[in-house]
């Protein structure tokens, strides 16, 4: 019986401090922009070389010729988690014009992705990469999650993005399409 | 009643109960403090030390790791540049907090990773608490740029205080009198 009370009490308390959580990020939370701020000089991308979901290794270089889409997560960042689905609809529309999207997890597991991918809708199709000791973030000058570049077909940052934004809005998809109809103008 | 049955009940009632709670603001306890000048916003929500405590356990701190910082007056701060004249930049080790007629900078996340260090935390923890914290450098274009981290006041549970935060030159407001309960 005192075995059972304790059970309780434990499993109480984890129901508990989960519902709290659940709630703290909930209530209040800030709205997700749409703004891409065009960086006044174009710099050139850092390097990226790192492992998929299924442990293949992906560089960025060999993406050169595409409009790549590239965004540090973590998937207990609440505006991460909240822009994700928008990611994907990113991904959906412009997949057949030349674009790419690349979702840089910082600092986590496979395990720890794979259960968070699986609870969203719709569940992505693009492309997530593991920088497990935050190296490939430092590199891109990342100082908060989520942050998102968009690189040109030539290699080049042309946009950033400083927290959380809705990626299928009309004034992000048009400036990441703009950029594969370059050539093309 | 099984022990299962009881827990389902008992999440059914938290739901119920947490979701009344909100619908009548009878929260008062849980205050977001908000200010909005120059196009810049700025607000701070409490978070209690047993979810700040949950939410790194989570990341892999033990925690008799984590609650030296729990047990400091933890907020999520939201920073966001809606419509500034232009980019604004700061750094976090400008802003202040004041309690009490005493005037501290935010203590830094190299000070909280040393401290965590000397108690074998894993390092992907380590990184997770710094991606955590809002940043202690950043820029914020007006395209609505923004983040969402935590930030330690390094104050005790039961303090009040007022918070000014700057930016570039000459660009800065307070939330004054801010309650930690």
């Amino acid at each position: 019986m005192h075995l059972v009370s304790s059970q309780f009490k434990v499993l109480a308390s984890i129901v508990v401090v989960l519902f709290s959580i659940t709630n703290t990020y909930a209530v209040e939370q800030p709205p997700l922009t749409h703004g891409l701020t065009k960086l006044t000089i174009p710099e050139i991308a850092p390097s990226l070389r790192l492992q998929d979901m299924d442990e293949e290794y992906l560089d960025i270089n060999s993406l050169k010729g595409k409009v790549v889409v590239v965004n540090f997560w973590a998937t207990w960042c609440p505006p991460c988690r909240r822009e994700m689905s928008s990611l994907e609809r990113l991904y959906l529309a412009t997949k057949d014009n030349n674009v790419e999207v690349l979702a840089v997890n910082v600092g986590e597991d496979i395990d720890s992705v794979f259960s968070f991918i699986n609870s969203i809708e719709p569940s992505p199709n693009f492309t997530i990469l593991f920088d497990t000791d935050s190296s490939v973030m430092d590199k891109w000058k990342v100082f908060g999650l989520p942050t998102t570049y968009v690189v040109n077909p030539e290699g080049y940052i042309i946009y950033r993005a400083v927290g959380g934004r809705e990626f299928d809005h009309p004034d992000i998809l048009e400036k990441v399409i703009s950029l594969t109809n370059k050539d093309k103008t | 009643m099984s022990l299962t049955k009881f827990i389902i009940s008992t999440i059914v009632s938290i739901v119920f109960v947490d979701g009344f709670a909100i619908a009548q603001d009878k929260e008062p306890e849980v205050k977001t403090w908000e200010k909005t000048e120059y196009g810049v916003t700025f607000s701070l929500r409490q978070i209690p030390p047993d979810v700040v405590n949950a939410f790194y356990n989570g990341r892999g701190f033990a925690i008799n790791q984590i609650e030296p910082y729990a047990q400091t007056c933890v907020y999520t701060v939201v920073l966001r540049n809606d419509s500034a004249p232009g980019r604004i930049h700061f750094l976090r080790n400008d802003w202040r907090v004041t309690s009490n007629n005493e005037s501290n900078q935010i203590r830094t996340n190299s000070s909280w990773l040393k401290q965590f260090k000397q108690t074998n935390t894993k390092p992907s923890a380590l990184i997770a608490f710094r991606l955590a914290q809002i940043p202690e450098e950043q820029e914020y274009e007006p395209s609505g740029d923004w983040n969402q981290g935590m930030l330690s006041t390094n104050l005790a549970i039961g303090s009040q205080f007022d918070i000014t935060i700057n930016w570039d030159v000459d660009n800065e407001f307070s939330i004054k009198e801010v309650k930690c309960i």
